[in-house]
């Protein structure tokens, strides 16, 4: 048997599909006491549906420790509930295991459409692209890039991995604080200048923010 | 019957910035308009909704009597004294919080809507329970905030958490505008809320110091001093709501002498 404090990876199969919850319960039945992270696959997931689980997973002396998905709609609504949540990126394999996510490389690019409120938190193990502003209070992170076609007026954290090259762009660079890699900046005090969008990276040690000129999405 | 009824849960995350007394007010002024209209308090640690209306001394049943079946709805129901239309569903006690579940508001409020067109459910403060359990009865939801800092980050956990429980529509009131202190700067704009928040501005409240006096008589300012400020802005919320289409109050004629600055301050930028 597993150790409980091993982290074990639970994909929920299909939730519309009506015998979901007993394949998933058979899964559970296995697994007893055991600390879980809920796969949800692209499936989207309503906080109702979630508190569902939670039920279920409680009966079986499990824990959540938090939820992986590709939905958008799923990691806001398990944040919502308070659980760490992380988008995967959809891969063929239905064997989603810390292993082969990190042989991810950050050429796959998470996709975020809407705002993003305060005490949200969206995290991409690619690059993460959002469309929307993200509010104060809001927190995003990816290990590769961040691009933000709204304002950005939370905290962004750029290459959580430690990647130093990487880049938070946004429409308006007003965050309340800027990570990239392991350097931590305060946001500026001034005001941005409007009509440009802007490009926060390292330079010489220090995180630096500059006019984005749009060669640089090349690299 | 009332067939398509309307659940409004009037919401904010922060506390004090002016739910109850919308609550009252826009019952008050719906209740006017010829719509039967029930004010569910749903703020079981605090219930204040029945002081603002001024019918603390007529209840006799509340909503835990309804649930634990003990009464029917309508003898728990407290008719407002001039505005027939109006009834409150009051809070029952604090300790109710320990069982309610979201399934139970749901209940009463499927009973409400059976006899009103307008269901207005007044929110508690915070994210939790109280809070969740109001929001799995409410079709659409109000947000309220002041303008400030705290209470606009509020305001946006709370919009977050109506979008995953799609609630909808979410609309907007900014309570407590000041136009002095927004003209000088002193006070987030308009734009700045309307800004981080993304919602649809249902209204403005004007600071009324006419709304202490009227909290303090039981009497909604909608009720009978129709022509403060303050009670203009809700009667306009109120015809909103109903799909009229009436521009922002201009606060040259509330306040005057700032008209021209207020023009400006729907522009201005400050953080
Ligand atoms: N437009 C206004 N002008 C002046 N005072 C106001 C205004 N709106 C509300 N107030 C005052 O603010 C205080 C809080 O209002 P209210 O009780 O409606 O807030 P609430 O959001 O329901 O608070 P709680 O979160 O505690 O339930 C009251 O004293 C009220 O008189
Ligand atoms: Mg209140």
């Amino acid at each position: 048997m597993n150790s409980n404090n091993q982290k074990i990876i639970i994909n929920i199969g299909d939730i519309n599909d009506p015998k979901w919850k007993i394949g998933f319960k058979n899964k559970l039945k296995m697994l007893r006491s055991n600390n879980l992270e809920i796969d949800s696959e692209n499936i989207d997931l309503s906080c109702k549906d979630i508190s569902e689980i939670i039920e279920i997973v409680n009966q079986y002396d499990c824990k959540i420790t938090g939820f992986c998905s590709s939905s958008p709609k799923t990691i806001v609504s398990s944040q919502s509930l308070g659980y760490k949540s992380q988008f995967s990126i959809e891969n063929n394999s239905k064997n989603t295991s810390d292993a082969n996510k990190k042989n991810l490389t950050f050429s796959k690019t998470h996709f975020h459409q809407g705002t993003v409120r305060s005490g949200e938190y969206l995290e991409s193990p690619g690059n993460l692209l959002i469309l929307g502003d993200v509010n104060p209070g809001a927190k995003v992170s990816a290990e590769g890039n961040i691009i933000i076609w709204g304002k950005l007026l939370g905290i962004a954290h750029a290459g959580t991995k430690g990647n130093s090259k990487a880049t938070i762009s946004a429409l308006q660079l007003r965050p309340v604080q800027l990570r990239i890699a392991k350097k931590i900046a305060r946001g500026p005090k001034e005001k941005p200048q409007l009509g440009h969008a802007e490009q926060a990276k390292i330079d010489s040690e220090e995180i630096i923010i500059t006019p984005l000129l749009t060669t640089q999405f090349n690299s | 019957m009332a067939t398509d009824t309307r659940v409004i849960l009037i919401c904010s995350g922060k506390g004090g910035v002016g739910k109850t007394t919308l609550t009252a007010n826009l019952g008050i002024s719906l209740a006017r308009q010829g719509l039967t209209t029930a004010v569910l308090d749903a703020d079981f640690g605090l219930r204040n909704l029945d002081l603002l209306l001024g019918l603390e001394n007529r209840i006799v049943y509340t909503a835990q009597e309804v649930l634990e079946e003990e009464c029917r709805l309508d003898q728990a129901l407290v008719k407002h004294k001039q505005e027939s239309n109006l009834s409150l569903l009051p809070a029952g006690n604090p300790r109710m919080l320990d069982w309610l579940k979201p399934d139970d508001m749901k209940r009463i409020v499927d009973m409400l809507k059976e006899q009103f067109n307008y269901v207005l459910i007044d929110c508690p403060a915070g994210v939790e329970d109280g809070f969740k359990n109001a929001m799995a009865a409410s079709q659409e939801a109000i947000v309220v905030t002041n303008p400030e800092v705290s209470a606009v980050r509020d305001a946006d956990r709370v919009i977050g958490l109506l979008n995953t429980n799609s609630i909808k529509p979410v609309q907007l009131v900014l309570n407590r505008v000041r136009p002095k202190m927004m003209a000088n700067q002193e006070m987030l704009s308009i734009n700045d809320v309307t800004d981080i928040l993304a919602l649809p501005l249902l209204g403005l409240v004007l600071e009324d110091e006419q709304i202490i006096v009227s909290t303090n008589r039981g009497e909604p300012l909608t009720l009978n001093s129709v022509n403060s400020p303050a009670a203009k802005c809700y009667l306009n919320i109120a015809k909103r709501l109903q799909g009229e289409d009436i521009p922002l109050i201009d606060p040259l004629k509330e306040s005057s002498g700032f008209g021209a600055k207020f023009r400006r301050l729907m522009q201005t930028k400050i953080f």
